[in-house]
């Protein structure tokens, strides 16, 4: 079984702050169990988008070390030609506007690059199981509920990613 | 306007001077929230749990029960404190902003946690309310970095930084906020 591992942007803020050790224990889990986490491309534009962020302690987040270590990849845009990916991405939308009360419309496609990244994954058979670390609930929800309604039956995990979960984490989360 | 049901009976422009001193002062927030949630507590069983000197937590339990913030609870030593909850509703101009015990909890953290610092230092009290509320939501997964960030204005990054902030924060007043 092939399983692929999203991280989201707020995995990495998790990760912030001024002794980074958080970020260590992740980067060492990854690379024991000898797998990577895939960043779509949206979420590699917020990490770097904004030079305020580096007034904030959880800012200043050395994610790139782990494109450099091969840990970290980010992934190509996403196939919105794949009629999956773009069908996934627009009923996603529509359920995060209704799990958030929002209109449709101002949802945007960061919002759903996570759904879509993992439809596409599963689609193109690089995967059999996509796991989904995120602090976005409604998009963590979206892909559970959305996926399996395309054949992806329990192939789909959302786990949110707290301050537990990374001050725990161990290789074991990724086996 | 300031609204502020009390059972110490202070009025609200009295409590409004005791409020501004929650929020200038991170240490006495601190105080004040630990009470509130945890009351009703002995002095040394602060300084056990916060990392406050010693001196500074009785001048600060004093000062918390002079301006009717804080009631002792026992008559015998080591006397027991309790805290009331307080909600201030200023508005201004058409804006209108409470202050709550969540909201002074969390301003108690910048001290600790210096993602809200900066937060303040940019958008100020006014930004950290309303930042907290999306932090309500946040919490329930009604909200995410990605929205906030576009009703607020923010990128996501600083979106999401300050809703992790301020996560425990709404997560432990949770209730209060329904």
């Amino acid at each position: 079984m092939k399983t692929v591992y999203i991280a989201d942007t707020g995995v990495f803020v998790r990760c912030g702050g001024p002794d980074n050790d958080k970020f260590q224990r992740l980067r060492r889990a990854v690379r024991q169990a000898g797998v990577s986490l895939r960043i779509p491309q949206r979420v590699y534009e917020e990490l770097g988008g904004d030079p305020v962020a580096d007034e904030y302690p959880s800012g200043t987040i050395p994610y790139s070390n782990g494109f450099e270590e091969g840990w970290i990849i980010v992934t190509d845009e996403l196939d919105y030609t794949n009629s999956l990916v773009s069908t996934v991405m627009d009923e996603a939308r529509r359920f995060i506007a209704n799990e958030t009360g929002r209109d449709e419309d101002i949802t945007e496609k960061t919002d759903t690059a996570l759904v879509g990244l993992a439809a596409q994954l599963l689609d193109t058979g690089e995967a059999d199981h996509v796991v989904l670390l995120t602090t976005d609930k409604p998009a963590g929800r979206a892909a559970e509920s959305l996926l399996p309604q395309h054949g992806f039956s329990g192939s789909v995990e959302f786990r949110y990613v707290s301050v537990e979960y990374l001050e725990t984490i161990t290789a074991d989360a990724f086996r | 306007m300031a609204q502020s049901p009390s059972r110490s009976g202070r009025p609200p422009i009295q409590q409004l001077q005791t409020v501004a001193d929650l929020l200038e002062t991170p240490a006495l927030a601190q105080l004040y929230a630990y009470i509130l949630q945890h009351g009703p507590v002995t002095v040394s069983e602060m300084i056990d749990e916060l990392d406050i000197p010693q001196g500074t937590a009785y001048d600060y339990v004093q000062n918390l029960e002079t301006s009717g913030l804080v009631e002792k609870t026992s008559e015998q030593r080591p006397y027991e404190y309790d805290a009331e909850s307080i909600a201030l509703t200023l508005s201004t101009d058409g804006e209108t902003q409470t202050i709550t015990p969540a909201l002074i909890a969390a301003v108690a953290r910048r001290g600790e946690d210096e993602d809200i610092d900066v937060y303040i230092e940019r958008h100020g009290l006014d930004g950290l309310a309303v930042a907290l509320e999306y932090a309500y939501e946040y919490v329930k997964g009604s909200v995410n970095h990605r929205i906030t960030a576009r009703e607020l204005d923010l990128s996501p990054l600083e979106a999401e930084i300050i809703l992790q902030s301020l996560e425990p924060v709404a997560t432990e007043y949770a209730d209060a906020s329904t």
